[in-house]
């Protein structure tokens, strides 16, 4: 594909006798909202830990913007436009939420240890250019007046949309979203849902989603993609989705998609 | 009425039981031996003076006379003072009873000291204010029914509205003048005021320690050097999170570059102070260097563990035979040349005071510097959370190696000032005990700012040096207070808090331009 982004060619990730993710390919093309759901341990975490360079795939290689991104670090992978966020919220607790974004910024960042202790032009400027682009990002994530805050005593949403707001401030190309919905209620999930879009449409900023919300996921994705075991066993449109017997069957059990059909057709009628 | 009396008699009788166990230890000797002091007496011995001790009655009465009305607000004022008074009494009646007791040991000759070492006949006689028995049993008993009714009109006093109202005009006259010293370093004219602060804290810094006197000057030269020292370690333990506990080790190479480059044994070099002190920082920071590089994947525990074996490791080298004819061995290095600065030698502790005042001053400047600045923020990602600072684009092996290179240096800087002013070094200065001190101080005193660190340096190395008369007594009460001071406090007796940052006006729309042009 000429204008995708991130490319995962056949990535297997094996723990000890366990293989968490098994000769998955994805191929998500620039601005893009593709969504990986699953049932619970079908390795969307892992897969994303291997893309985002926490794990090192057995197997397999993950091109970002052309480039392999096996063995890298996760700073360098960062520093390349790569950002993402957890599944169980991890804050920087201590610090408050604008130095939490702050901290976002740092690869983009040139100011170094000499130049703080000098306090320079160049550090001058610097300091005062991320307080106000830590100021737009929470203005963005609507946290602007808990900038002073200290993020680990925000509350739950809060804490959620600081982690995307700490994830853009590097100024990603890409943006892993691990469960961005998991534990809000259905207003905040909707605004997620449309803070989610809005990053798309303003910033042109490419976003591959894990979600068990399937209204979200159904609402939001332009593609997505289905594991069971570690295997990828569908991928396509949400509508094709919704029809795949195969994905039915991993949610329901065996028998699932003669359930479904069923169930479609006394809706229908 | 008769639950009160019954109250206060309770009270009486926990302090009479806490006034017999100071006597006990010898708590009052302690006591007046500092009231001496402080009332200009140079060698006040271990027994001063009688009327010390009958100052410290007086105190004790005070005291159980301010603790008899705590929390008695609402009575009226005949049952106030008929409170304190029975709580005076019951103090005043065990006083009496220990003081009997004790005159009869002193009377017949009893020799006690096999089991209470304290309890000498000279002591007694000071304890009875050096009167004959009964006189000072009725004196002891007098005057803390006196301290005890004193302390009781003071609460009583302190409680009319007219003083009440006064303490509060004092609470918002200087929160008032705080908040326009604020508004003042931050307005106009801050640079004035800036200005101004410096002047009378340089005045004050220039003209006390050529008052005070040798001793002093010494004790405010050792809480200098581990301010310095603590904030070193801040940088380490308090920003970036690595629990290094052979800190000391650096300090160890910082005094024994000055020492091996300025001491006529074992190499005759004499290079002068400052480029030793300049080489003693580098090769500080080098070894900080040194010793991060393996140890860059250890956390916690771990790297706790590891970094107290090369504490030692050092330690044991600067000690062992091998290394004599090098670093002088188990009897350190004699003899370390001092300073010269304009032609003029330092030869006074007062000399290195304000050296050392330089060097906290420098230190302090540097941390604050650092603190507040992208390298200080990613010090605190990677003390938060290690692996998400490092997926934060954060290159955490570098930063960590940074801030052990610069805590380091911080230690170098210490230690060689130290030595030349010791004009002495040894091995067993730089052992474990030490590295503990200086991560205690910076716990004490709260981890992470520079307010903390020097109130902790003061509390841990300089309390025990005001109290290094009473060697038996000194680590029990140190001990003590540190307990306490932990349960009250437990996040320090400063607790760091985070710097705010406001939206700056005039960037604004730079902002939107930025917005604008992102993404592309």
């Amino acid at each position: 594909m000429e204008n995708s982004i991130i490319q995962v060619q056949g990535v297997s990730k094996i723990f000890g006798g366990l293989t968490a993710v098994n000769n998955v390919d994805l191929e998500v093309s620039e601005g893009a909202i593709y969504s990986i759901i699953g049932p619970n341990g079908a390795g969307k975490t892992t897969l994303f830990n291997c893309i985002s360079g926490f794990y090192i795939p057995e197997h397999g290689t993950v091109l970002f913007k052309g480039q392999p991104l096996n063995g890298r670090s996760t700073d360098t992978i960062c520093s390349l436009g790569l950002s993402r966020t957890y599944q169980n919220i991890r804050l920087f607790s201590n610090l408050t939420a604008i130095e939490n974004v702050m901290v976002g910024q740092h690869p983009r960042l040139q100011e170094n240890w000499i130049d703080a202790i000098l306090r320079d032009r160049r550090c001058k400027r610097e300091e005062r250019e991320s307080v106000a682009e830590g100021y737009k990002w929470l203005e963005f994530v609507g946290l602007s007046e808990f900038a002073n805050a200290i993020s680990g005593s925000l509350p739950y949403g809060a804490q959620r949309r600081l982690e995307i707001a700490r994830a853009l401030s590097s100024k990603p190309v890409l943006l892993l979203l691990d469960e961005p919905t998991a534990g809000m209620n259905p207003q905040e999930t909707l605004e997620m849902t449309s803070l989610i879009r809005s990053l798309r449409d303003k910033f042109n900023i490419t976003i591959i989603l894990i979600e068990h919300d399937m209204h979200v996921v159904m609402g939001i994705s332009d593609q997505i993609a289905v594991l069971d075991f570690g295997n990828k066993i569908a991928e396509g449109k949400p509508a094709e989705i919704q029809k795949n017997e195969r994905v039915i069957e991993a949610y329901l059990g065996p028998g699932g998609a003669a359930l479904a059909n069923k169930y479609r057709r006394k809706k229908a009628s | 009425m008769k639950t009160t009396i019954r109250q206060s008699i309770r009270t009486g009788v926990t302090f009479g039981i806490v006034h017999i166990f100071f006597i006990l230890i010898a708590f009052n000797s302690m006591i007046a031996v500092m009231l001496a002091k402080i009332s200009g007496i140079k060698n006040p011995g271990e027994i001063p003076e009688a009327k010390f001790y009958i100052a410290y009655t007086l105190l004790m009465g005070l005291w159980v006379g301010i603790a008899a009305l705590n929390k008695k607000k609402s009575l009226s004022f005949g049952t106030k003072i008929l409170s304190s008074f029975s709580t005076g009494l019951t103090v005043a009646v065990l006083a009496g009873l220990l003081d009997v007791i004790l005159s009869v040991i002193l009377v017949k000759k009893v020799f006690i000291r096999d089991f209470l070492s304290v309890l000498s006949f000279d002591f007694i006689k000071a304890t009875l204010l050096g009167m004959t028995p009964v006189n000072g049993t009725l004196a002891t008993m007098a005057f803390i029914l006196i301290g005890a009714l004193a302390g009781s009109c003071l609460v009583i006093l302190n409680n009319l509205k007219a003083v009440q109202a006064f303490w509060k005009t004092l609470g918002t006259w200087t929160k008032n003048i705080i908040g326009k010293i604020q508004y003042a370093s931050r307005g106009k004219y801050h640079l004035i005021w800036q200005l101004v602060g410096i002047v009378i804290v340089g005045f004050i810094a220039v003209f006390l320690p050529t008052k005070w006197g040798s001793y002093w000057n010494y004790v405010f030269g050792m809480v200098g050097l581990y301010v310095i020292l603590g904030l070193g370690l801040n940088i380490i333990v308090g920003l970036s999170g690595q629990l290094v506990l052979g800190y000391i080790a650096f300090f160890a190479i910082g005094a024994y570059t000055m020492a091996l480059l300025n001491a006529p044994e074992p190499h005759h070099l004499l290079w002068g102070f400052w480029p030793a002190l300049v080489l003693g920082i580098i090769l500080s920071a080098l070894s900080g260097l040194l010793l991060g590089l393996p140890i860059m994947r250890l956390r916690g525990d771990y790297l706790a563990i590891v970094t107290l074996g090369f504490g030692e490791i050092i330690r044991i080298l600067l000690k062992s035979d091998v290394l004599t004819s090098f670093t002088g061995g188990p009897r350190g290095i004699q003899n370390i040349q001092g300073p010269m600065l304009f032609g003029r030698p330092f030869n006074s502790e007062v000399d290195f005071v304000y050296l050392i005042i330089a060097g906290v001053i420098l230190a302090s400047f540097v941390y604050n510097r650092l603190q507040q600045s992208r390298t200080g923020r990613a010090w605190l990602a990677i003390r938060e959370d290690e692996t998400v600072a490092r997926a934060t684009g954060v290159d955490t092996i570098k930063y960590k190696l940074l801030a052990l290179a610069i805590g380091a240096a911080f230690a170098g800087l210490a230690g060689a000032i130290y030595a030349s002013r010791n004009q002495f070094t040894g091995p067993d200065e730089h052992a474990l005990m030490a590295s503990i001190n200086v991560l205690s101080l910076i716990i004490v005193g709260g981890m992470g700012n520079i307010p903390g660190t020097i109130l902790g340096a003061f509390t841990l190395k300089g309390l025990p040096e005001i109290l290094r008369e009473f060697a038996n007594y000194r680590l029990l009460a140190f001990g003590a207070l540190l307990v306490v001071m932990m349960l009250s406090r437990p996040d320090g007796l400063i607790p760091s808090s985070r710097p705010k940052y406001e939206l700056p006006k005039e960037t604004a729309p730079d902002v939107e331009k930025k917005e604008a042009s992102h993404g592309k």
